[in-house]
């Protein structure tokens, strides 16, 4: 069966961990990961709630195809309300845990309240236990999955660092130490529960009718359609392949967005990369394997992947690929998200250097940066500032216009005056500033894109598309490198699920998950005022490279918005309107 | 006489080897019920990628003392209606690589569906004591 039909639900007050059957009907409506996940925090979580109490719930959601040969869907959903943003928040986590999950027995884990003391919580198959995690507090995450692997044996876990604990809100959840939850403060949910770890052994498995058939129509997809040249660059580069492509179409974030080309890029390329690179390493079920193990004589990472390289080297000036690793080893050890980490340190130099405020930390600074993801973690010194991520550090120290953050999450590796959809992507992406939910350079920036870049028309269409499309990927679980079809996804879910599962099918179903966690959005009382950027990409133009003198528009943008509301059967002011939600069944 | 070898530079740990074994063989979703064991996982001191893989060494046809395990041209074969299951095969095969069932065992019969679904050529038949 592709479904266990069973949901574990935790309470950490109360100590009770039972089962329960999974809801078959929202199963069907929103498939898994992302959708089902918010789908229960919407039923939940009362609206207006405060993220950071104990009434907050995390969620970790597998999908109908996890724990199968169906290539490149080992992901994990991890969802929460953002503590960060207030939004809803959902996060896809690599390497081995969901598999292990299902086949303990579990569709999903909904973990509530909060643990008196430190705990970590023990999934073996039937079996699950609160354990003190008094012993482990204070301890990094890698640290903490060293002792639980040396604890409990064969297992594999998700932790926090001392970052969750300290309850910092751009605080990720590491696992296999090098990848993430990494985004909106999940980590910090799980510090906020007193919840240090997740360890999981799943011992059972699951089978399908005609399963020899199913695996070798499968074992065809993975050669003719998944290990194909539009997907093997994960396999020969990875992730920092981008660097180059951004740097050239001027879209690679530099001094804090000041300008899109860097001029140390090629120290810190993949080339560069390369050159450290000691193994490649996949999730679950992937035959991609984007992972690059890297070592120098001093640190190694799995890493570091492109939005590292360009927040936390090009965006903070750092053209030394050595320190980034460190930087990225300790900031995935404290669990920090790169990302936010990254625009924070940028932000406090371009504060620092433009007379706001004196950090003590400028451009290129190698010494202090490495200093920062510490200081970040343990709000030591200017890392007080700084953890609060840089909404609140405009809000003390100004800079607001600046301040490179969507609904207060950090804005990603791809500056949007060199490719104007990804403007729009980050006004109106789910969890705040992301670019994982519609990611337009290829179709606009990139070698090959069609659209010119520096223009709104046809934007608004692409995000939506993309938008919906990504929605019921994550929520079917696939890993968004396979660049694979709608209708190649129905086809691999009709080979596990009861029912014949169409594109068309798949289509509503990835419009009704972005919709529902927009009425999520909408519910706490977020409208079109909060689907803008800052100021600086419509008002401040670049000085060099491709897209040098041009900003947006604060008109064009205002035009695509409202275009974008109108196709998506929004109102003016970005509100679900009537009909739609009547359309969808929300 | 072809056995499997595994190749740890160039395994990337996705354990598609193990779930294609256990689809095969068991006709289940289990990468514990492969007849192969890779890890791919970081320790304290980096990277460690382990396998072990049936090499042919006939330990287990040589002690089983109900000969439920024979060699066939070159491949093993379990007889189920004579196992006792005593576990003797599993305990001294020196890779670790036969599954303990809740009837019976399983040792690798050559079916190359790891070999067939590595992305990596990380598993090869190649001869043995070439």
């Amino acid at each position: 069966m592709a479904y266990t039909g069973t949901v574990l639900r935790v309470n950490l007050t109360t100590g009770k961990a039972e089962k329960e059957n999974l809801n078959e009907q929202w199963a069907k409506d929103y498939l898994g990961g992302k959708g089902l996940a918010i789908k229960y925090l919407y039923e939940e979580l009362e609206p207006g709630m405060d993220p950071w109490s104990e009434d907050n719930k995390l969620i970790l959601m597998t999908g109908p195809l996890t724990g199968t040969l169906a290539p490149n869907t080992g992901k994990l959903a991890v969802a929460s309300k953002s503590p960060a943003t207030g939004t809803i928040l959902d996060c896809s986590i690599g390497g081995h845990f969901a598999p292990e999950l299902k086949y303990a027995g579990y569709d999903a884990v909904i973990i509530e309240g909060k643990a008196r003391k430190p705990v970590y919580l023990f999934i073996e198959d039937d079996r699950v236990e609160m354990r003190s995690a008094e012993g482990l507090w204070g301890k990094g995450a890698h640290e903490t999955e060293h002792i639980l692997s040396e604890t409990l044996g064969d297992v594999i876990t998700m932790a926090i660092g001392q970052a969750g604990e300290n309850l910092i809100p751009m605080a990720c959840i590491s696992s296999e130490l090098y990848r993430q939850a990494g985004r909106g403060g999940i980590g910090a949910v799980l510090g906020s529960k007193n919840l240090k770890a997740i360890s999981v052994r799943g011992t059972g498995g699951f089978t399908v009718p005609d399963i020899r058939k199913v695996a070798a129509a499968l074992n065809k997809i993975k050669r003719d359609d998944t290990m194909t040249d539009d997907n093997m660059w994960a396999y020969s580069d990875g992730t920092p392949v981008i660097v180059e492509m951004s740097n050239s179409t001027g879209i690679l974030p530099t001094h804090n967005f000041q300008e899109g080309t860097f001029e140390d890029f090629e120290k810190v390329d993949s080339e560069a990369v390369k050159g450290a690179l000691k193994a490649k390493k996949a999730c679950f079920g992937c035959p991609l394997a984007c992972g690059n193990y890297v070592e120098t004589g001093k640190t190694r990472v799995e890493g570091p992947e492109y939005e590292t390289l360009a927040l936390c080297s090009s965006n903070c000036g750092i053209g030394d690929l050595e320190a980034v690793i460190e930087f990225n080893r300790l900031c995935d050890d404290y669990c920090l998200d790169t990302i936010s980490a990254g625009n924070a340190v940028a932000f406090a130099m371009e504060l620092t250097e433009k007379g706001f405020h004196d950090f003590g930390i400028r451009f290129g600074d190698v010494e202090k940066y490495l200093e920062m993801p510490g200081a970040i973690a343990g709000r030591a010194g200017i890392g007080a500032d700084l953890s609060k991520g840089v909404a609140a550090m405009a809000d003390k120290y100004g800079g607001n216009d600046f301040a490179m953050h969507v609904k207060k999450l950090e804005i990603p590796g791809y500056e949007p005056r060199g490719t104007w959809g990804m403007s729009l992507a980050y006004g109106t992406a789910d969890r705040g500033a992301c670019h994982m939910r519609a990611w337009t350079p290829p179709v606009e920036a990139f070698e090959g894109g069609e659209m010119d870049p520096y223009t709104v028309e046809g934007k608004a269409e692409v995000v939506k598309d993309m938008q919906d499309d990504n929605a019921v990927k994550f929520s079917a679980i696939f890993c968004d490198f396979w660049a694979l079809s709608t209708e190649r996804m129905a086809e691999v879910l009709t080979m596990f699920l009861d029912r014949e599962v169409t594109a068309e099918e798949l289509t509503v179903i990835g419009e009704r998950v972005y919709n529902l966690s927009r009425l999520f959005n909408e519910r706490e009382g977020f409208t079109r005022k909060d689907d803008y950027l800052p100021k600086r990409i419509y008002n401040d133009k670049m000085t060099k490279g491709k897209a040098r003198d041009i900003s947006i528009p604060l008109e064009d943008y205002d035009r695509m918005l409202s275009e974008y509301y109108n196709l998506r059967g929004w109102d003016e002011n970005g509100l679900i309107t009537a009909e739609k939600k009547k359309e969808l069944s929300l | 006489m072809k056995a499997l070898f595994f190749h740890a530079e160039k395994c990337v740990g996705c354990k598609l080897c193990h779930l294609a074994c256990s689809a095969q063989n068991e006709q289940v979703f289990n990468p514990r019920l492969a007849r192969l064991k890779v890890n791919s996982r970081y320790k304290r001191d980096g990277l460690e990628v382990k396998g072990q893989t049936c090499d042919l060494c006939m330990r287990c046809v040589e002690d089983c003392p109900v000969d439920a395990i024979v060699e066939n041209n070159g491949r093993l074969k379990f007889k189920e209606d004579v196992c006792t299951d005593c576990g003797l095969c599993v305990d001294i095969c020196p890779p670790q690589v036969i599954v303990k069932k809740e009837r019976g065992i399983g040792v690798c019969v050559q079916c190359r569906s790891c070999s067939n679904w590595c992305p990596t050529e990380a598993l090869t038949f190649e001869e043995v004591n070439k």
